[in-house]
């Protein structure tokens, strides 16, 4: 038997042959006992399984199923925060606003390096005991300037000052 | 969830009232439906957990397409249409997933059936109920996914043709050529679990 046949015998049992291929069938069942047979074991088959399936129950309780679904549906449902469509300029100002404040320090660094003719400013440290100091007083215009100097570079001393100069 | 008893009022009520966002009412349809939902998961899956997890997915799909359900059909035969549709895309996603195996080939061509005599002798008559039923379920988890699928909403469904080459993204000869092949298959074991019994 054809395997064309044998499908279109299958749809005869399930209803789904068009009336005239039905009939078609049913003449052909009449002369072939290997159809028959056949249309048998389908039929049986079929009936076996109608109304035949397990009884199956949840393996959870009411309220456990339950409170995992309605938390899934809170999640689902909870909106979503909405990224606003910024304008261009506003996307390009979170590289603009770093990118201008480190050009400032630069330019700013720049300028007060090298503003005195080009020179370059170095650090000094000096320790306690490489320093000296001169004090003046000057009651009438009542007023003290301190000055600091560096004992090795400067050309004062600690050699006894000028007598308009006294140190303290 | 709402302090109404929901218990005495029928389906279609319910449906209304969940359609409005009425909590409490869905869950007296989830309560009322869920093991129908679980089993059908469970029959194309056969694997507890998984079956779990979708039938819970169906019911939150469920929620969200309320508004879409008409009624044509009853709630019931509506909620396990989703589920059988998110079965059928977890099982498409487990066949890319698994190397197609030479026996799994020959089951789709049928290449074992077609050599099979016929059973004449009708391997589960005089059986009882839960007997047959539980013959049935150890007869269908020997078949492969695609036969089973096949079995499950022709026989369980009742859906026509037409509806499963829709459901399973085939067409209408490869869904008779699946479902004969499953039948014959099933004769033949429900033949083997019967002569099995006399031993």
């Amino acid at each position: 038997m054809e395997f064309d046949a044998q499908l279109k015998l299958q749809a005869y049992l399930d209803g789904e042959l068009p009336a005239a291929e039905a009939r078609e069938v049913a003449k052909f069942l009449a002369q072939d006992q290997e159809a028959v047979l056949l249309l048998g074991e389908l039929r049986n088959t079929r009936q076996a399984l109608k109304g035949a399936e397990a009884m199956v129950q949840l393996p959870e309780s009411r309220e456990f199923y339950w409170s995992k679904i309605s938390r899934e549906i809170d999640r689902v449902e909870r909106p979503r925060p909405v990224e606003q469509k910024r304008p261009f300029i506003f996307r390009l100002q979170r590289f603009l606003v770093p990118v201008t404040g480190a050009l400032a320090v630069a330019v700013f660094l720049g300028i007060t390096l090298f503003s005195n003719s080009g020179t370059v400013l170095g650090e000094t440290e000096l320790a306690t005991e490489d320093m000296g100091a001169i004090t003046f007083r000057s009651e009438s215009e009542g007023m003290t300037t301190v000055w600091l100097y560096d004992r090795g570079d400067s050309e004062l001393s600690d050699e006894p000052a000028p007598d308009s100069v006294e140190p303290q | 969830m709402s302090d109404k008893d929901h218990s005495s009022a029928d389906d279609q009520e319910l449906v209304r009232s969940a359609q409005k966002g009425d909590m409490g009412a869905f869950e007296e349809l989830v309560a009322r439906h869920r093991d129908k939902i679980y089993a059908r998961a469970l029959s194309m899956m056969r694997n507890e957990e998984e079956a779990v997890d979708l039938s819970q997915e169906a019911w939150v799909k469920g929620w969200q397409r309320l508004a879409q359900f008409q009624g044509e059909a009853s709630f019931g035969t509506w909620m396990t249409r989703i589920v059988i549709n998110l079965c059928l895309d977890q099982l498409r996603k487990h066949k890319r997933q698994r190397t197609e195996s030479i026996e799994a080939m020959d089951q789709e061509s049928g290449g074992v059936e077609r050599q099979m005599p016929v059973v004449t002798v009708n391997p589960t008559e005089g059986l009882e109920r839960t007997e047959l039923r539980q013959r049935i379920d150890k007869a269908l988890a020997k078949l492969s996914h695609e036969h089973r699928t096949v079995l499950v909403l022709h026989e369980f469904e009742e859906m026509e043709y037409k509806e499963i080459a829709k459901a399973m993204e085939c067409s209408i000869g490869t869904v008779m050529s699946r479902l004969f092949y499953a039948r014959r298959k099933m004769a033949a074991i429900l033949t083997d679990l019967r002569k099995g019994e006399g031993q």
